[in-house]
């Protein structure tokens, strides 16, 4: 025994940088790392669930305006979403309860987004030239004094 | 060379038990540290990753742009843009517009097309003009997931690229690295941001709100592990071009009548 004193004591040394290795490893590694890949595995899990959706589609909608909802679908606006004029469903639903009400807005720059005539849309779209289409002022409303927006008319 | 035997005959070692005990204990020892240090992490973690009622084996997903019918409202930008809280100023989506003749070409995206387009006057006659919506092509073989270094960013084996934020050190290789600027450094949180298809509704059966309200269909999304599915049919049928081929990344978004001018 006390001539292998050397070669013990070497091997503790080795034994402690293995475990200390290990050890920082352990704690520096995410848990799940490496499962499915060079990544955090549990990532993939948190990204699910990042936050509730927001936007819910027209059907959403229509189960309480089917007044709205039945205009929609028979009109020109039928591939319009409610959500793209007035805002995603969670501004004005969360949980089955109403947080606040939707807004809406009757200003020419929203139908102008999709139906002012510029250089990129398909000429068959249908789309005016504002200064042409409007007399007088463009303010806000305007467009809706002719069209229903719910259910437009060409 | 052959193996050159000692040129004495070695005498039989003199065994020492001592030592042979504590190699063989030492041995023991490190392995069990092993064991305690690796296996006990990865059995607790299989479990939690990918939920319970999705299984993303049963996925693969694409990305369909047709850009003849796109009008460039921009509905599809805003709506990430409240789905996902993007910081002011950056994009996950954004809409191009194209105006091309003869003599020249005229390409502008007036805030990524977030409240549409202005009308534009041109220096030359424009012959034809066209919107392009853009988004993470979320590819096959990514440059962005190569060059980052702490394996913050990944693909799922659903086809999804996405950044994992706790990892993320923000140092924007992969910002760089990205040919289609499809990736930005959050000014919020440091750390990369991009386009996820909106994971947290597609795993819960929903389209990227994109998609969703997107009013003249240019923007579809598809399952290819689906046999009933419209855009799989349309990518396996029609004919689909893909941004900068030439890098072969092997993007997941397909385009439909894409022109020679989009890069």
């Amino acid at each position: 025994m006390e001539h292998a004193r050397h070669v013990f004591r070497a091997a503790l040394v080795l034994v402690v940088a293995v475990a200390a290795v290990m050890l920082g490893r352990g704690l520096l590694v995410p848990r799940s790392y490496g499962i499915y890949g060079p990544y955090r595995a549990d990532n993939v899990g948190e990204q699910m669930a990042v936050r509730e959706p927001r936007h819910a589609g027209p059907a959403a909608c229509a189960a309480c305006h089917e007044k709205q909802a039945t205009a929609r679908t028979a009109g020109g606006h039928r591939t319009v979403s409610c959500e793209i004029c007035h805002a995603p469903l969670s501004a004005h639903v969360r949980a089955g309860a109403v947080v606040a009400r939707m807004p809406v807005d009757p200003s020419v720059a929203l139908c102008a987004r999709c139906h002012r005539r510029i250089a990129g849309r398909p000429e068959k779209f249908p789309q005016v030239v504002l200064e042409q289409h409007v007399e007088g002022a463009l303010e806000s409303g305007v467009c809706l004094g002719c069209h229903d927006p719910h259910s437009p008319k060409p | 060379m052959p193996e050159s035997p000692s040129p004495t005959p070695a005498a039989p070692a003199p065994e020492d038990p001592a030592r042979r005990d504590f190699l063989e204990q030492a041995l023991r020892l490190a392995g069990g540290a092993f064991v305690f240090f690796c296996g006990g992490t990865a059995a607790e973690a299989v479990s939690g990753a990918a939920g319970e009622a999705y299984n993303w084996d049963e996925h693969r997903y694409a990305y369909l742009i047709d850009t003849e019918k796109c009008i460039g409202c921009g509905s599809c930008v805003r709506a990430c843009r409240a789905e996902n809280d993007v910081p002011d100023g950056f994009f996950r989506t954004w809409i191009e517009r194209y105006v091309v003749g003869p003599e020249g070409s005229h390409v502008d995206s007036p805030a990524g097309g977030l409240e549409g387009f202005p009308p534009v006057q041109t220096a030359f006659t424009p012959t034809k003009s066209f919107f392009v919506p853009k988004i993470c092509n979320h590819c096959k073989e990514t440059p962005c997931i190569q060059v980052c270094p702490v394996g913050a960013s990944y693909r799922t084996r659903d086809g999804v690229v996405l950044v994992d934020g706790q990892r993320c050190i923000g140092c924007g290789y992969c910002v760089q690295a990205c040919p289609y600027g499809s990736r930005f450094l959050s000014p919020r949180t440091h750390t990369a941001e991009k386009c996820t298809w909106c994971y947290h509704r597609i795993t819960k059966g929903l389209r990227p709100a994109c998609v969703e309200v997107c009013p003249t269909g240019t923007r579809q999304f598809g399952d290819m592990k689906r046999d009933d599915d419209p855009v799989r049919r349309q990518i396996e049928r029609e004919r689909v071009a893909i941004l900068q081929p030439h890098l072969l990344t092997e993007p997941q978004c397909f385009y439909l009548h894409l022109d020679k001018e989009v890069r």
